[in-house]
């Protein structure tokens, strides 16, 4: 398995200027999210960009591009119609090409010296399978997230195969249908916002567009089908990820990159100011 | 060693076996022809191996094996020592639910002073009770970790929450407006068989393959009242502009405002207990969130938004209490439903729920029957299904948190039965055959689900053979079913009810079951095609199957009949309403919800009544937006709505104090006083004494420093030892005349129908003869087999009371008794007014004397009701007159020492002397004492004493409560429970009393003062009376009393009463007594209903039996 492209989700018209959002990388160097986006899929040697954005939001968002710029093809979605078609949207940029996909509200931090997007490359190059990183996530914030049921199969990897996968599912569902033996009571894999798929992936999405065509098209559902059909794994990567359009998403965002990196500990020091000084 | 090592693996075998055959051999047939010794070393490795063995079902066959061999199988052997003492300490860890160490005890103390029948008691008491605590507590944990409950036992804080409301019921018209209202209807369930109560989760969870049950959906409407049938249980939801949480019960009339956490989870403060296990049980406020301090208004803003709140209202369409159609499980499952869809738990926010969605629900309403201490079976939720089902146990499979744990699952497989198995025609003519109808009683059928629990275990003959039968009666009740043939449905049924079921538990039928039956069959012959006990018992909800061409006439005959014989009988069963008839009719939907918007979005009619006369009082500028809205809403309705229009005058009439000024009831109430001898004077004594704290629960007791001992042996006349002069001594004065039977038949019973006010002595409790007979009939038909036997009648006199004198004196009249000749009544002359019981007092008796603690859930409940009864006697006025009830159940019977006196100032004894002048004797003895006759071989020992009493005891089981023969300072003397200095001072006591007295009339009326011929003399007798009562000591004592009210309801008060007791004469220096240890089978007493099956199963009622001549 071959993969140089990605495609970027930004297109959510509730959040379209959250990739916008400036922040200091790990090298103290203040970039947009969109940028640390795009430098995480660089660094694991991804060649070609692809970014699906609101109309009109190209140019703002070529400016948030940094030195990657020129590498970057924006993928215009004419409506909100759902993260499924926005991904849809990128099938002429991926062609016949397995890809990673990542989404424009999340940033990741790493655990080691591998980069998140990284980790999950490797891995499914070495399954030869499409592959959705996966956190363990506690059940009270199943409600922002895709979460996925299956068994492991890694071994000593955290690798899991996928059997069912359900988006934003109460508690109550996900106790039925979602629990993974080896996670601790109460977690369940939630995903990532990082994915490798394959062009298969496009063929499903459109089967269920037309099943339902007045319907926002979700990718949940589409992932759910690639289950029952192929093997489809799932990858708790070392690292963590950061939803900057939650409440203090972004600012939880910036500090784990900053604890992460070099101005760990200015950053921590003036943490522990705010921390002593108690307001009258 | 020997005989344990031969004897117990057969019996541990039998709860190894994997053969079936062997598995299911009884206990009983184990035990027959053992020795006591054989006996023990059995229960020795009984003991061990239910201690060792981690299978939960094993352990609890073999726990109940234990309580079976030291309740029946022990006692039983003649070589076992009837005399023996409880460890106090024992008896306390059994009150507070430690059944091991109260069992360590019990054990410890049986190896030091050897096995006896009062300690196999102990031991059956604890074992029961452990087996029924270790069933319960793996249903408990069963439910918390089924997949989709147990993430709500982790939820700890408001921020966890992962629930949101659906955008749906965000959308209004303007910011003023009320939110959407989403309401679910549900059906309730009927069952056409639950092959032996095979849907009790513990007979599900073991023996799944027999678990089945036949269960059908349906609307109702009560015949003659409503138009129409509809889905009879609705609940409503939607979003207040308040950070709380708004519950209202339309049909109890009851509503209340929550703003902490705490009030969430106090379910006994008001009547809205169900809708909060609801709302706990849908997640809305999680169970892992009580006590943790957190707020209610941060909880709900996680889930509706900042100071938002949810409004919750139930409405059941009137159908009453006890209707056993199940309609609080299923108005809780609407509840949870509704709850559920409201925050995405349920896919689809309207319309019908999927299989896997009723299936949720159905979970979440056991876990809300757990929360709020009440529980049922596993298919009364059935009305969440569609039409008419098969529900079946399911084997535990690998991932089923049962699986390991119990051989079958928590909750069962539904099978919908469509067109295809029962087809439209089958159901129309079940429809056009079948006259739903309330009995109007109302019972607790808890009792008779444990003995069916117990049965199933012990496997008795021929009681697991008939749940055999009634399994198999199922699969022919589909095949008729099916076949449209109701006719023979209906045979199947009643085969049902009069075979296996009654077979497996004796006490499902009663009197009254029974005579509509036989009444009904008279009226319609051939065309009355069966009858179908609905649910766990009879009485209540109950279904006759007629011919179609004879049903609308049947209905109203049914009604009819009902009327007539609850009329009959409202003395001696408890009814709590009169009869109903439904109409109903299948409902092929289950439970469905509409999300209701604008006009369209009425809360339920009694909603309305019960709120709009508390707005209309206030200022417009006073109500809320949302109280505005709804009253809007209302006036729209009552312009366009039909059934609106007709329920304006009885709104108006809610806002107006009541017309009628007449007082009837209070009148009534001064008229019963006066009818029946109340001293006034001496009421406002007491009243006065008990509010000051003169007289009290702790002022009942005697001085800390009296000297109980316990009595020896040699110290009483031991009635197995009479000798043959004896014997022929008493069979001479019985052939002279000298001896009368007085049965005290002043009581209602508390106990015996929990306050229900019915008399006792009329309750038809048991069968004998093959009719039903009460404890009048049983007395009656001993004294009749005496006399016989003595070629003399023996004269019987019922002593009664304002409650029971007329129905008692009708009862006999209808029986042909010989009133006045061979039958007397002694009315009864004194009576007392309940007092509201002072908060000092009811802390007394919770707190200060030993109770039985509860299931933890049933503890929670009991101190919030507690807290609210405290509240209740602070408002009302502590030790203020107790009047806001029926004036019956004002009054109360001020003792059993009156029983006597009243004899002499009534004038039945000088009556009675005067026809019959060689009386020297009374046998005076409780109703429920079952045994007690006349004993010729006593009654010589009596005569010959020369004692003015004499009295029996029995030598003393656990379960008898409230004093006992003691040694008090040197002398002999019944002491009563209650004035006991110490508790434990009855522990020690060997003897119970079994208040059954010999009483010598010319000695007793010299005690008195009086003579034979100055019996005439009423105010000289009087006086005499009243001199001797103040020589016995007044006792305080709490009763419940139940207030009905509603649709079947009823609440339990406790009252303050005063007593005083015969047993206390044993106090008088003045006064020669004598006492002698009878049989147990001649001295105990039947309290409690739950008693009977003990009773039935160790020989007592065979031998009650033998007593009687009918």
């Amino acid at each position: 398995m071959r993969i140089r492209k990605v495609l970027v989700t930004a297109a959510n018209p509730r959040q379209r200027t959250l990739p916008l959002q400036t922040l200091v990388d790990r090298a103290g160097e203040p970039k947009s999210a969109l940028q640390i986006i795009l430098e995480e899929a660089a660094g694991a040697g991804i060649e070609e960009f692809g970014v699906v954005v609101c109309p009109g939001d190209e140019p703002a968002y070529a400016d948030a591009c940094g030195a990657l710029r020129s590498r970057v093809r924006f993928i215009v979605q004419d409506a909100a119609r759902g993260y499924g078609h926005a991904v849809l949207c990128g099938r002429p940029f991926v062609g016949d090409d397995a890809f990673l996909h990542l989404v424009g509200d999340h940033l990741h931090v790493s655990h080691s010296a591998t980069s998140c997007a990284r980790q999950l490359l490797e891995i499914a190059k070495a399954e030869n399978a499409p592959v959705s990183a996966v956190q363990p996530t506690r059940e009270s914030q199943l409600t922002s997230f895709g979460t996925v049921g299956g068994r492991l199969v890694g071994g000593a990897r955290p690798l899991y195969q996928v059997e069912s996968v359900l988006e934003k599912p109460t508690p109550t569902l996900a106790e039925q249908h979602l629990i993974v033996p080896g996670l601790r009571a109460g977690f369940y894999l939630c995903f990532f916002g990082m994915h490798v798929l394959e062009p298969d992936i496009f063929q499903l999405l459109e089967e269920q567009q037309q099943a339902a065509p007045e319907r926002p098209l979700g990718l949940s559902p589409a992932l759910h089908a690639l289950a029952a059909r192929r093997r489809y794994l799932a990858f708790s990567v070392a690292g963590r990820r950061f939803d900057i359009g939650a409440p203090y998403g972004l600012l939880l965002a910036q500090l784990a990159i900053s604890l992460a990196g070099r101005d760990r500990d200015r950053v921590l020091t003036q943490l522990l100011e705010l921390v002593a000084v108690r307001p009258e | 060693m020997s005989l344990a090592s031969s004897a117990s693996p057969r019996l541990l075998e039998i709860i190894e076996a994997s053969d079936p055959a062997r598995r299911d051999s009884a206990l009983d047939s184990w035990c027959a022809g053992k020795t006591r010794a054989e006996l023990l070393a059995a229960c020795d490795e009984l003991d061990a191996y239910r201690r060792r063995e981690g299978n939960l079902y094993r352990r609890v066959r073999a726990l109940f094996f234990l309580a079976a061999l030291h309740r029946y199988h022990l006692p039983a052997r003649p070589e076992l020592p009837r005399e023996g003492r409880v460890p106090y300490e024992g008896f306390c860890h059994l009150l507070d639910r430690r059944f091991e160490e109260a069992i360590g005890l019990f054990q410890r103390a049986q190896q030091e002073a050897g096995p006896s029948e009062t300690l196999s008691s102990a031991l059956a008491s604890a074992y029961h009770a452990l087996a029924f605590q270790t069933l319960a507590d793996q249903v408990r944990r069963t439910v918390r970790s089924t997949h989709g409950n147990a993430w709500m036992f982790r939820l700890g804080h408001p921020l966890d929450q992962p629930l949101r409301v659906r955008r749906e019921l965000l959308v209004r018209e303007h910011a003023s407006a009320p939110f959407p209202l989403l309401r679910e209807r549900t059906p309730v369930r009927m069952d056409l068989t639950h092959c032996g109560w095979s849907d009790i989760f513990f007979l599900g969870m073991d023996f799944p393959e027999g678990a089945r049950v036949l269960n059908v959906s349906i609307d109702l409407g009560v015949h003659g009242r409503d138009s129409a049938t509809r889905p009879p249980v609705e609940a409503y939801f939607r979003l207040i502009d308040e950070p709380a949480i708004r519950l209202a019960s339309a049909d109890l009339e009851a509503s209340a405002c929550l703003t902490t956490l705490d009030e969430v989870f106090d379910f006994g403060r008001d009547y809205l207990g169900l809708l909060k296990a609801a709302i706990i049980a849908a997640g809305l406020v999680p169970p892992g969130i009580e006590r943790s301090g957190a707020s209610l208004a941060e909880l709900l803003a996680s889930m509706f938004g900042p100071g938002r709140g949810f409004e919750l209202v139930s409405n059941v369409n009137r159908i009453p209490k006890g209707s056993r159609l199940a309609v609080s499980t299923n108005l809780l499952g609407a509840l949870i439903g509704v709850c559920m869809r409201a925050t995405g738990q349920i896919q689809s926010l309207t319309g019908p729920m999927a299989e896997e969605e009723r299936r949720m629900v159905a979970a979440r309403a056991i876990l809300g029957e757990w929360l709020g201490g009440s529980g049922g079976g596993w298919q009364d939720s059935g009305g969440l299904w569609p039409g008419i089902k098969l529900i079946e146990g399911a084997r535990a499979e690998p991932g089923d948190p049962e699986h390991g744990v119990s051989r079958g699952r928590l909750l069962p497989r539904h099978t919908l039965l469509g067109l295809d198995r029962i087809p439209a025609e089958a159901r129309r003519r079940l429809q056009d055959s079948l006259v739903l109808v309330h009995g109007g009683m109302a019972q607790n059928v808890g009792p008779i689900l444990e003995m069916a629990t117990e049965k199933y275990l012990l496997r008795k003959e021929p009681e697991w053979s008939a749940r055999q039968r009634a399994i198999a009666t199922l699969d022919d009740i589909l095949a008729l079913l099916a076949a449209g043939d109701i006719r023979g449905l209906g045979r199947a049924l009643t085969g049902n009810f009069f075979g296996p079921l009654q077979t497996i538990i004796p006490w499902v039928s009663n009197l009254y079951t029974e005579r509509l039956i036989e009444r009904t069959r008279a009226a319609f012959g051939d065309d009355f095609w069966g009858f179908w006990m609905l649910g766990g018992m009879a009485g209540g909800g109950m279904g006759f199957i007629f011919a179609p061409e004879r049903r609308a006439e049947a209905q109203a005959q049914l009604l009819e009949t009902m009327l007539r014989t609850k009329r009959e009988l409202e003395s001696s069963l408890p009814f709590a309403m009169d009869p109903v008839v439904y109409d109903f009719a299948i409902n092929e939907h289950g439970s469905v919800a509409s999300l209701l918007h604008g006009p369209e979005a009425l809360l339920p009619l009694a909603f309305y009544q019960h709120a709009v006369p508390g707005w209309l009082r206030r200022e417009a500028r006073d109500l809320s937006a949302r109280e505005r809205g709804d009253l809007q809403q209302f006036t729209l309705a009552a312009r366009s709505d039909p059934t609106f229009v007709q329920a304006l005058p009885t709104l108006l009439d809610r806002m107006l104090p009541s017309a009628d000024g007449s007082g009837a009831p209070g009148r009534q109430l001064d008229q019963l006083l006066a009818d029946n001898g109340f001293d006034r004077a001496q009421h406002e004594q007491i009243r006065a004494d008990l509010r000051s704290g003169r007289i009290g629960l702790a002022m009942n007791r005697l001085p800390p420093s009296t000297r109980i001992e316990d009595v020896a042996a040699r110290d009483l006349f031991d009635a197995a030892s009479a000798t043959e002069p004896l014997r022929r001594a008493g069979e001479s004065a019985l052939h002279r005349g000298e001896v009368a039977v007085v049965t005290y038949a002043a009581g209602v019973g508390s106990r015996w129908t929990q306050g229900a006010g019915v008399a006792k002595a009329l309750h038809p409790f048991a069968k004998f003869d093959g009719h039903h007979r009460s404890f009048a009939d049983v007395h009656l038909a001993k004294s009749r087999r005496t006399s016989a036997a003595a070629g003399a009648a023996i004269p019987h006199l019922f002593t009664t009371s304002y409650l029971t004198h007329a129905p008692i004196e009708r009862h006999l009249r209808a029986q042909g008794a010989a009133l006045d000749r061979e039958v007397f009544l002694s009315p009864g002359k004194s009576i007392g007014l309940r007092l509201v019981p002072t908060v000092r007092d009811l802390h007394f008796a919770w707190e200060e004397t030993a109770q039985q603690k509860l299931d933890e859930q049933k503890e929670k409940m009991r101190e919030s009701v507690r807290a609210a009864l405290a509240q209740w006697a602070r408002t009302v006025g502590e030790g203020g007159d107790y009047t806001d009830n029926l004036p019956g159940q004002c009054l109360h019977p001020v003792g059993h020492w009156f029983e006597i006196p009243n004899l002499l100032k009534n004038g039945t004894l000088a009556r009675l002397l005067a026809a019959r002048p060689q009386l020297r004797t009374l046998l005076a003895h409780n109703i429920d004492t079952l045994g007690a006759t006349v004993d010729p071989a006593l009654l010589g020992w009596f005569q010959e004493s020369g004692a003015t009493l004499g009295w029996e005891v029995i030598p003393r089981r656990i379960e008898d409560h409230g004093g006992g023969l003691a040694r008090v300072d040197g002398r002999l003397r019944m002491v009563e429970g209650l004035a006991l200095p110490r508790e434990e001072d009855e522990f020690a006591l060997t003897y119970y009393s079994t208040n059954t007295c010999w009483i010598d009339i010319d000695r007793l009326l010299a005690l008195f003062g009086l003579t034979r011929g100055e019996l005439a003399d009423a105010e000289r007798t009087a006086a005499a009376v009243r001199t001797m009562a103040a020589r016995v000591p007044t006792y305080i004592t709490l009763k419940d009393v139940k207030k009905r009210w509603g649709h079947g309801q009823e609440d339990i008060f406790p009252v303050a009463q005063f007593e005083k007791l015969w047993g206390d004469m044993t106090a008088l220096a003045d006064c020669p007594q004598v006492f002698a240890v009878v049989p147990r089978q001649r001295g105990q007493q039947l309290k409690d209903q739950a008693q009977l099956d003990g009773w039935a199963r160790d020989g007592s009622a065979q031998h009650i039996a033998s007593l009687c001549a009918w």
